[in-house]
C-alpha cells in the first residue's frame, strides 16, 4: 500500500512542478506582430480608407445636399430631408484618423528614409484630413496620434495651412525619390511624378476652397495636367468575387439599399436634360451623352452602364478638377480663364468623362469665345459683367464635372459665403420644411463621446471658417 | 508556491497496530439503498468512520478503551434524519449494527454541495446557494437542461434566446457582473468545470453575427437533463469564490447520477413534445403592395391600394412575353397588368413556413452494483423539429458512471459521456435571407407558394433556379432583395454535428479516519462542424451562391489534488482543513473556408462549386487559456451552532500579467436553541463576504498588425482582401499589464423555519461592487485608435432574495406544498473612464452599458423633449437631445415642430432599461394518492423590451398597426406638413403629441420618423414596459405501483405525466413578442428583437417505466 502513495506523491510532485506558466502563452497566435509586416503592406490599407472617405456615405450626402443625388427611401429619405445624425460621419471619421493617420505615420516612422513611401504617406494624411476639415470645420490635427488623450480641435484656417506645408514637405521627398512599381499603392503604382502632381492639386483646392486664387492657379499650374495622372478609385473587376470590388455606389444599389438613392429627379440631371427648362446645352453645348452617363437606375446595380457600372473608376484627385481650378482662379486674377475652360471642353469632346458605352456622337463642346460672354451673349442672356458669365459658366461646368466628388458642395458653400450667389448653380432645398442649405457636415458621434475638447456638433448651418 | 507543497509534505500517515474491537454494519435509506458517505460516530467519543462503498461501515475500538460498554453509535447523513441506536462493545470481534435512515422532512434540499464538489450540511453554510431538484427540472419538459433551470430559483433568470429547437440558453445570476466579459456563470460538472461557450464566428458571420445568422447552441445543452442527480447554484461570491476570476458570475454546481449498489435496476422514459409558436404579431390583410395609395409590384412596402376596392376576379396579365413558371410547372406567372384579385395570403403563407414542432426522447437507464462498484449506463435519444419547418435537432447521449472501492483506503469513480447532436438551423434575424424578415416584410396580396422556377425573359432565353419573391414577382432578377421565406427554409442549410466527450476520474484516498486526498482527473473536448450552404439567387450578398465550413474544436483538461483533514480541538470546536491545487488548461480552434460565386447552380455542398482560388477565403483563429489555482480552507464548527468558513485562492493565469488573491469568508450562527416554546423550529443568521473576478479575454497583450479588415460606410465595403491583403495597426490599442475584474460582495441572510420546519423561509440581502472591468475603452479616433482594452470601469448591485415553501399537509395518501421566490436586483454602471457609452449588441436600438444607468439601457435616437433650462444649460440652446426651457409647464413634453410631429434627437439617448423591477415565481404541488400536480407561475415586473420588427415594419405597412383607416371629418396636417382635406378617406389614425391633433399617415409609417430603418427615428415609440404574467409549468401525472399491478406487469412501477409548458402569459403592453428572446443571443445586450425567430409553447406526454 506504501508503494501506491509514493507513487501518487511522487506524480503530483511531477504534475506540479510542470504546471508553469510559459509566459508567451498570451501572444496573439492569431495576428501578425507589427515588426513582421513590411512598412509597403499598410500602404494599400490607408488607401483603402482614403477612398471610403472620398467616395462614399458622406460624399453621397453632400450630393443630396447639392442637388446631385436624391434619396427616395429608407436611411436615406430622412438624410434627404436634412435629418442627418452625428452618427453617419463615424466610419469616416475614424477611416480618417485611425484607418489613414495611424498607418502612415506608422510608415513614416519605421521607414524615414524611403522617400516614396513617405512622400506617398505624407500626401495620403493631407487629403484625408484636409477633406474632412474642408467638410467639417475646425478638426483635430495638431496633437493627433499621439500619447495625447484628448486631441484638440485646430481651426480649419490652421488645419489647412499645416497640411499645405506637408504637401510641400510630401513633394519635396518625392522628388527625391525614384519611381518604383509598388503594387501595394493602388492609387499610382508608385509612379512618384503622379502623386507629385496630385499633391500640387490638391495644394490648389485648399487654396481655393479659402477663395486664395492667386495660390490655387500657381499650385494647379503643376498639378495633374490629363486625366492619365487621375487619382481614382478603381475597381479591379474580378468577375469571380461577388462582393466589394466594386464602384461603390453600384455595391449600395445591388444589396439591400436597392432603391435607396439615386438621381432621377435631380437638379444635376436636369441641367443635362434637353427635355427641361433648366437644360444647360446650347449651340456649341450638346449634353445628351453626359446625361446618359450620368443617369442612375436606382432600381438596381447591375442595370448601370454608366458613371456608376459595376467597375467604373470614382474620382478622387482629377485632371478634370486642376484644370476647372486653373480655369477659375485665372478667370479671378486676369488671366485667360477661357482658354482654360475651352482646352477643358475639347477634352469633354473627346470623351473624356464618359466612359465607352456612353462615347458616342451627340458629344457637343464646342470652344467659346468672349462674345458667348458678353451681356446679352450665349452665356449671358441676364446681362452680367462678362467676367461673371465666365466664372458662372466655369463654376456651373465645376458642378456638373463634379459630380461624385465634393467639388459641388464645397464650391456652393464658398460662393454663397463670399456673397456670389449669382454664381452659383441655384439648386433647391429638398423640402419646403427648410429654409437654407446645409454649410457642413457633423463631426463623428465617435468623437463627440469620447474627447472632452468637442462637446457638441454646432450643427448642419453652421457656417466654417473658410465660409464665414 | 510554497503553499502547493505544504499539504503534501505535511500528510502523515499513522497506522495504528493495536489489538480492537469493531462495530460495523450498513447505513441505508428507507427502501434500503446504500448510503455511501453516511457518518457514523460513537457519541461522546472521537471514533467515528464514512460509511463506504455498499453504506458499509466499520469503527474499530482499540481493546482497553470501552470494553463491555453499552455506548451509543449515530447514523448521520446529509438529507435524511440522523438515527443512534444502543450498542454493546464486545471485547474482541465484531458487533453488528445497521441503519435504515429516513429522509429529512425538507427533502434533499438540506444538503448543499460546496465549490469544491463536496457535499455539506446547507444549515451550517453561510454563504447563499440554492439547489434545484433533478426532478423539477426533468417535470419542465424542456429538452435542452439550460432552459430546465428557468424560474427554479431566485435571481436565476434563464431564457431560450429564441424557440429554435437547440438554441442557446442565456442563464444570469444575480444581473450583470462584467460589461465586457461574459454574464454566465461557470458550469461545473461532477467537480470539473465545463465549457459552455456560444459561439457565433466562422459561417454564421456571413449573415452579422450574434444578431443574424443562425440562432446557435450552448454547449450546456449537451448535457442529457436526465442524467443529472442535483443541480446547485452558488449565487454569492464567497460561496463561488474558490473559481476565482472564473466565478463573478456565480457557478452552478452539477453532480450526474451515481449507480445504486443492489439489485439491477432499469427504467424506460419518453417524452413526446408538441410545440407552438408563442406569440404572433397581428398583420393587415387590407392594403396592397405599394406606396402613396396605389399598387406597385416592384416595392418593398405594403402601402398599396386598399385591396377591398379591387374589381375581384383574376389579375389581368399579358398573355405572352416574359414570364415565370414554377418548379412544377404547376404555376405561371406573366407580367402584371392589373390587379384585381382581392386575394390576401397572411396565414396561408404563415402556415407555409411554421408548423407544429415536436419532439420525442427516449431514455433509458440501467444502473446496479454491490458493495464493491457499482455502475450507471445511460442512453439517451431526442429527436426534434421545430415550428419553423426543416429546422431539427437531434441529440443521443451515451453516459457510463462508475465507481470501485478498491480498499478500506482507496476508492476510484469515473464519469464519462459522449454527446452527438446534428441540427439544421434556420437563417433569422437582421439578414435578407432570414425567415421572418422575409415573410413579415411580404406583401399581404403575394402569395409566397411558388419561390422557386424558370424566368423567361421576352426573348425566350430561358433562366433555371430563379429565386420568386414579393419584390421580384417573375423572378425577374437573379436579386430577390430579401428572401422568399420557403426558399430560406427549404434551400438554404445550416447544418451543424457535434461531437463531445467528458469525462471525469477522481480517486479517493482516505489514509485515517480524519483524512483524505481526492485526485480529480477531467478532460471535455468537443468538435463542432458547421456547413453553411446558401444556392445560388439567394438575396443580398449571397446571390452568386455561398458554401462555408467551420471546424471548431474546444479540449479543456482539468486537474485537482485536494487534501481535507478534520481535526477536533476540543470538545465543541471542531476544524475541516482543506488545501489543493488546480490546473486547467484550454484549447480551441476555429478552421473557416468559404466559397462564394457559384460557377454551377447546384445544391450540392462542395469545393468545387468554384475552385478558382478568388472564389474562397481560408481564415482561422485560434485560443490558449491556462490557469493554475492554489486555494486553501478552513471550515470551523463552533458549540453546535457556529459555523465559519475561510478560504484563499491565489491564481496564476495566462491572460492576467501578475497572480492573483481572491479572499472570502462566511458565517452562519444557529439560533434555533433560543426559540424553544414558539413557532419558530429552526433559525440561522448568516453573513458573507468575498472577492471573485472575471479574468481578462486572451490575448490582448500586444498590438498588432491586423489583417482581414475591411472599410464599409454604409453596405459598400472595400475588403483589403480584394486589393492584395495588407495590413494595417490595429485600431484596438494592446494593454500588457491586464489583471481581472474584482467583484466584492457582502452578503446577509436569515433561514427560518416555523411550525415543525412546515414553513421555511430564506432572506438574503447582497451588495457588491465590481471594480476593474474591463471594457474597450473608447478613445477618441483622432488619437489613431479606436479602442483599448483596459481595466477601467465599475458597477454595483444591490438586491434582495426570497426563497421559501409551506407544506400544507404531508402524509401517505395525499400532500400539497406551496413553494415561491422572490427577487431584484439592481444594477448601475459608476464609471467608463470617460467613454459614454459601451455597445453590447448591434442595432439602431442598441443595449448598452452608460453611466448612472443600469448594464443593458436600451439606447437610440428618439424624440426631443423640453427640459428645465438652467445656469449650465441656458435657455433655448439644443444638446441634441433636449430643448431648455424655463418654461415649466413644459419641461418632459415633447418639443414638437410646427405641425406638431416630435424632432428626432441628433444624438442617441436612453430610451428604456431592460432590467425589470422584480422577478417572482410561484408554485403548488399536489399530491392524491398516485396523481400528483405542479403549477409554476412567473411573474416579471417591469423593465423595458424593444420590438423594433414591429418598428420596422410600420414602415413596410404589414403589421395590423398600420391596418386603420378613416374618413376625415377635419383638415388634418401630416408629417410631411401637407394638409389632408375633410372628407378624404385615409390610411392612417389620428394622434395627438401634445400640441393638437395630427394625422399618422403614410407619411409618418413609412419616410417619417414613426418607422423603419436606421438611427434617425423616433424610437422611444419602440421600446415597451416589457412586465408579463405566465403559466411557466403546468404538469398532471399519474403513477401505477400498486402491489396487483407491479404482480402482473413485473414492472415496480409506471408513471405518466401531462405537462404545459408556457401555456399561458399575459404582458402589459407587448404584442407579439415574447421578451424571452433576444435578438443579441448570448451576449451581454438585452431586450431586442429584430426578426428573432419566435419562441415556442409546448403540450408534453411523458411515460416512465420503471423496472
Amino acid at each position: 500500500m506504501k508503494n501506491i502513495f509514493s507513487l501518487i506523491l511522487v506524480g503530483s510532485m511531477l504534475m506540479l512542478t510542470s504546471c508553469e506558466m510559459p509566459t508567451d502563452l498570451n501572444d496573439n497566435p492569431n495576428a501578425i506582430t507589427l515588426q513582421d509586416v513590411d512598412a509597403n503592406l499598410f500602404l494599400n490599407g490607408a488607401q483603402l480608407a482614403n477612398i471610403m472617405i472620398q467616395n462614399s456615405h458622406l460624399n453621397r450626402i453632400t450630393g443630396m445636399f447639392s442637388g446631385q443625388l436624391v434619396g427616395y427611401t429608407s436611411l436615406y429619405s430622412n438624410i434627404y430631408g436634412y435629418s442627418l445624425s452625428t452618427v453617419e460621419s463615424n466610419d469616416e471619421w475614424n477611416g480618417c484618423y485611425t484607418g489613414v493617420l495611424t498607418n502612415v505615420r506608422y510608415v513614416r516612422d519605421v521607414v524615414p528614409d524611403d522617400k516614396l513611401l513617405v512622400g506617398i504617406a505624407k500626401v495620403l494624411e493631407a487629403h484625408a484630413v484636409g477633406t474632412l476639415a474642408i467638410l467639417m470645420g475646425d478638426v483635430p490635427y495638431s496633437e493627433v496620434v499621439s500619447e495625447v488623450e484628448d486631441p484638440a480641435f485646430d481651426t480649419q484656417g490652421s488645419v489647412l495651412t499645416a497640411l499645405t506645408s506637408l504637401l510641400d514637405g510630401a513633394i519635396s521627398d518625392l522628388e527625391s525619390a525614384s519611381t518604383r512599381s509598388e503594387s501595394y499603392d493602388l492609387y499610382y503604382g508608385g509612379d512618384k511624378d503622379k502623386w507629385i502632381a496630385a499633391a500640387y492639386t490638391l495644394k490648389a483646392r485648399y487654396a481655393l476652397v479659402q477663395s486664395d486664387y492667386a495660390s490655387a492657379l500657381t499650385a494647379a499650374n503643376s498639378g495633374i495636367s490629363s486625366s492619365d495622372g487621375d487619382m481614382n478609385y478603381i475597381p479591379r473587376g474580378d468577375a469571380a468575387i461577388s462582393e466589394g470590388d466594386k464602384n461603390l455606389f453600384n455595391a449600395i444599389l445591388s444589396g439591400s439599399r436597392t432603391g435607396d438613392i439615386g438621381n432621377n429627379g435631380s437638379y444635376l440631371l436636369e441641367l443635362l436634360n434637353d427635355t427641361t427648362a433648366t437644360y444647360r446645352g446650347n449651340a456649341k453645348t450638346n449634353e445628351t451623352a453626359r446625361h446618359n452617363y450620368y443617369k442612375i437606375d436606382e432600381t438596381s446595380g447591375e442595370g448601370n452602364l454608366g458613371v456608376i457600372e459595376r467597375y467604373e473608376p470614382m474620382p478622387m484627385v482629377t485632371y478634370f478638377e486642376n484644370q476647372l481650378i486653373k480655369a477659375e482662379a485665372a478667370a479671378r486674377t486676369g488671366g485667360d480663364g477661357l482658354g482654360y475652360l475651352n482646352e477643358y471642353r475639347a477634352w469633354l469632346s473627346s470623351g473624356g468623362r464618359l466612359n465607352a458605352t456612353f462615347n458616342d456622337s451627340t458629344i457637343l463642346y464646342g470652344a467659346y469665345d468672349n462674345a458667348d460672354f458678353a451681356s446679352g451673349g450665349m452665356e449671358n442672356a441676364d446681362g452680367l459683367s462678362a467676367v461673371d458669365a465666365l466664372l458662372r459658366e466655369i463654376i456651373e461646368e465645376r458642378y456638373v464635372s463634379g459630380f461624385g466628388t465634393y467639388m459641388p458642395f464645397n464650391d456652393h458653400r464658398r460662393l454663397r459665403g463670399d456673397g456670389e450667389t449669382n454664381l452659383i448653380p441655384p439648386f433647391p432645398l429638398n423640402t419646403t420644411a427648410a429654409s437654407e442649405h446645409v454649410e457642413r457636415i457633423p463631426y463623428a458621434q465617435d468623437e463627440l463621446t469620447s474627447n472632452s475638447m468637442m462637446d457638441d456638433d454646432p450643427g448642419l448651418y453652421a457656417e466654417t471658417e473658410v465660409n464665414k | 508556491m510554497k503553499m502547493r507543497y505544504y499539504f503534501i509534505t505535511a500528510f502523515a500517515f499513522a497506522s495504528f497496530v493495536f489489538p480492537q474491537s469493531t462495530v460495523e454494519g450498513i447505513v441505508s435509506d428507507e427502501s434500503g439503498n446504500p448510503l455511501v458517505g453516511a457518518n457514523v460516530t460513537i457519541d461522546g467519543t472521537s471514533f467515528g468512520v464514512a460509511s463506504g462503498a455498499g453504506g458499509n461501515y466499520m469503527i474499530k475500538v482499540p481493546i482497553g478503551t470501552m470494553d463491555g460498554k453499552t455506548v451509543t453509535v449515530t447514523a448521520d447523513y446529509i438529507g435524511y434524519t440522523r438515527a443512534s441506536e444502543s450498542v454493546d462493545i464486545p471485547v474482541g470481534g465484531s458487533v453488528n449494527q445497521n441503519f435504515s435512515l429516513d429522509v429529512d422532512a425538507i427533502g434533499m434540499k438540506a444538503v448543499s454541495v460546496t465549490a469544491l464538489g463536496f457535499t455539506a450540511n446547507r444549515d451550517e453554510q453561510g454563504s447563499s446557494s440554492v439547489s434545484v431538484a433533478a426532478a423539477d427540472m426533468t417535470r419542465s419538459g424542456e429538452s435542452l437542461i439550460g432552459n430546465s433551470l428557468a424560474a427554479k430559483a431566485s435571481n436565476v433568470i434563464v431564457n431560450a434566446v429564441a424557440g429554435d429547437p437547440g438554441a442557446s440558453t442565456t442563464i444570469k445570476i444575480r444581473g450583470a457582473n462584467t460589461i465586457s466579459g461574459t454574464f454566465q456563470p461557470l458550469i461545473v460538472v461532477d467537480g470539473m468545470p465545463l465549457n459552455n461557450s456560444t459561439i457565433y464566428g466562422g459561417g454564421n458571420n456571413i449573415s452579422g453575427g450574434n444578431d443574424a445568422g443562425t440562432v446557435q447552441q450552448s454547449r450546456l445543452n449537451d448535457l442529457n437533463a436526465n442524467d443529472i442527480e442535483s443541480v446547485e447554484v452558488l449565487k454569492g461570491a464567497s460561496a463561488a469564490a474558490l473559481w476565482g476570476s472564473r466565478a463573478a458570475n456565480g457557478v452552478v454546481m452539477i453532480t450526474t447520477k451515481d449507480g445504486q449498489a443492489g439489485k439491477m435496476k432499469m427504467n424506460y422514459k419518453r417524452t413526446m413534445s408538441f410545440d407552438e409558436i408563442h406569440e404572433r404579431i397581428p398583420m393587415q390583410t387590407l392594403w396592397g403592395q405599394g406606396q402613396n395609395g396605389t399598387y406597385n409590384n416592384g416595392k418593398a412596402e405594403s402601402w398599396g391600394d386598399y385591396i377591398p376596392d379591387r374589381a375581384g376576379g383574376a389579375d389581368a396579365v399579358e398573355s405572352t412575353g416574359a414570364h415565370f413558371t414554377s418548379e412544377d410547372e404547376s404555376f405561371t406567372q406573366y407580367a402584371l397588368n392589373t390587379k384585381n384579385s382581392k386575394d390576401t395570403y397572411v396565414d396561408s403563407n404563415w402556415e407555409q413556413v411554421f408548423q407544429t414542432g415536436k419532439y420525442v426522447q427516449d431514455d433509458f437507464q440501467i444502473t446496479g452494483g454491490d458493495a464493491a462498484k457499482t455502475f450507471l449506463f445511460s442512453y439517451s435519444s431526442l429527436r426534434q423539429s421545430g415550428i419553423i419547418r426543416e429546422s431539427s435537432y437531434d441529440r443521443d447521449n451515451f453516459r457510463l458512471n462508475t465507481k470501485f472501492r478498491l480498499s478500506d483506503m482507496i476508492s476510484m469513480s469515473s464519469k464519462a459521456s459522449y454527446t452527438f447532436t446534428n441540427s439544421n438551423r434556420i437563417q433569422q434575424s437582421s439578414n435578407v435571407t432570414g425567415v421572418m424578415l422575409g415573410l413579415l416584410r411580404n406583401a399581404p396580396d403575394f402569395d409566397i407558394t411558388h419561390y422557386k422556377g424558370t424566368y423567361v425573359d421576352a426573348s425566350g432565353v430561358e433562366y433555371d433556379g430563379r429565386q420568386r419573391a414579393y419584390r421580384k414577382y417573375m423572378a425577374q432578377s437573379t436579386h430577390p432583395t430579401y428572401n422568399n421565406p420557403l426558399w430560406t427554409i427549404n434551400d438554404q442549410k445550416a447544418d451543424t454535428k457535434v461531437d463531445r466527450f467528458i469525462m471525469t476520474n477522481e480517486m479517493t484516498i482516505t489514509p485515517d479516519q480524519k483524512t483524505n486526498l481526492v485526485i480529480r482527473a477531467g478532460i471535455d473536448a468537443w468538435g463542432d462542424n458547421r456547413a453553411w450552404f446558401f444556392p445560388m439567387g439567394s438575396s443580398g450578398s449571397r446571390s452568386s451562391g455561398v458554401f462555408a465550413e467551420d471546424a471548431l474544436t474546444n479540449r479543456e483538461v482539468n486537474y485537482d489534488f485536494i487534501v481535507r483533514r478534520s481535526l477536533s480541538l476540543g470538545s465543541n470546536i471542531s476544524l475541516n482543513a482543506t488545501a489543493g491545487y488546480n490546473w486547467w488548461d484550454r484549447e480551441y480552434s476555429r478552421t473557416s473556408f468559404n466559397i462564394s460565386s457559384f460557377l454551377v447552380n447546384t445544391d450540392k455542398q462542395t469545393a468545387n462549386v468554384n475552385t478558382s482560388a478568388e472564389a474562397s477565403t481560408v481564415e482561422n483563429s485560434k485560443l490558449f487559456i491556462r490557469s493554475g489555482r492554489t486555494y486553501g480552507l478552513l471550515s470551523l464548527a463552533a458549540m453546535d451552532n457556529i459555523y465559519v468558513n475561510l478560504s484563499a485562492v491565489n491564481e496564476d493565469h495566462s491572460t492576467i500579467s501578475e497572480s492573483y488573491t481572491y479572499p472570502a469568508m462566511d458565517v452562519a450562527y444557529q439560533f434555533s436553541d433560543m426559540l424553544k416554546g414558539t413557532p419558530l423550529s429552526f433559525g440561522k443568521l448568516r453573513f458573507a463576504w468575498g472577492q471573485v473576478g472575471v479574468r481578462p479575454s486572451a490575448h490582448r497583450f500586444e498590438t498588432l498588425a491586423e489583417s482581414g479588415f475591411s472599410y464599409s460606410s454604409y453596405s459598400d465595403p472595400l475588403d483589403v482582401a480584394l486589393f492584395g491583403g495588407g495590413y494595417r495597426v490595429d485600431d484596438d490599442k494592446g494593454n500588457p499589464d491586464l489583471k481581472p475584474e474584482l467583484k466584492t460582495e457582502t452578503e446577509f441572510g436569515m433561514d427560518l423555519r416555523f411550525f415543525d420546519d412546515r414553513f421555511a423561509l430564506g432572506i438574503t440581502s447582497y451588495q457588491n461592487e465590481v471594480k476593474d472591468m474591463l471594457i474597450n475603452v473608447s478613445k477618441s479616433p483622432s488619437t489613431g485608435y479606436d479602442t483599448q482594452y483596459m481595466n477601467a470601469a465599475t458597477m454595483e448591485n444591490k438586491g434582495l432574495e426570497l426563497d421559501g415553501s409551506y407544506l400544507f399537509m404531508n402524509d401517505a395518501n395525499k400532500g400539497l406544498d406551496m413553494y415561491f421566490n422572490w427577487a431584484q436586483n439592481k444594477n448601475k454602471v459608476t464609471d467608463l473612464a470617460g467613454t459614454e457609452v459601451i455597445y453590447l449588441g448591434t442595432g439602431s436600438v442598441n443595449s448598452v452599458a452608460i453611466v448612472g444607468y443600469p448594464v443593458g439601457t436600451l439606447h437610440g435616437t428618439g424624440s426631443k423633449i423640453y427640459a428645465k433650462a438652467d445656469a449650465d444649460n441656458p435657455v433655448d440652446s439644443d444638446d441634441g437631445i433636449n430643448v431648455f426651457t424655463d418654461d415649466n409647464s413644459l419641461v418632459g413634453k415633447f418639443a414638437l415642430n410646427a405641425n406638431g410631429f416630435p424632432q428626432i434627437t441628433s444624438l442617441k439617448r436612453v430610451l428604456g432599461d431592460p432590467n425589470p423591477d422584480w422577478r417572482g415565481t410561484l408554485g403548488l404541488n399536489a399530491r392524491w394518492k398516485n396523481f400528483n400536480m405542479n403549477v409554476l407561475f412567473e411573474h416579471s415586473q417591469g423593465g423595458d423590451f424593444s420590438p423594433r420588427t414591429q418598428w420596422v415594419l410600420r414602415r413596410f405597412g404589414t403589421t395590423k398597426e398600420t391596418e386603420n383607416a378613416l374618413t376625415l371629418s377635419q383638415d388634418m396636417i401630416n408629417f410631411d406638413g401637407d394638409t389632408v382635406l375633410a372628407g378624404t378617406f385615409v390610411r392612417g389614425s389620428i394622434h395627438d403629441f401634445g400640441g393638437g391633433e395630427v394625422l399618422l399617415d403614410e407619411t409618418w409609417y413609412r419616410h417619417g420618423i414613426g418607422g423603419g430603418f436606421g438611427d434617425n427615428q423616433a424610437y422611444n415609440f419602440a421600446v415597451k414596459d416589457a412586465t408579463f404574467s405566465r403559466i411557466k409549468e403546468l404538469s398532471l401525472s399519474y403513477t401505477f405501483s400498486s402491489p396487483v399491478f407491479r404482480k402482473t406487469t413485473n414492472l415496480s412501477s409506471v408513471t405518466l405525466r401531462w405537462t404545459g409548458r408556457n401555456l399561458w402569459a399575459k404582458y402589459k403592453e407587448l404584442v407579439g413578442i415574447d421578451p424571452a428572446t433576444n435578438q443579441a443571443g448570448v451576449a451581454n445586450g438585452f431586450g431586442l428583437d429584430y426578426f428573432t425567430n419566435p419562441s415556442t409553447k409546448s403540450y408534453l406526454f411523458t411515460v416512465l417505466v420503471n423496472y
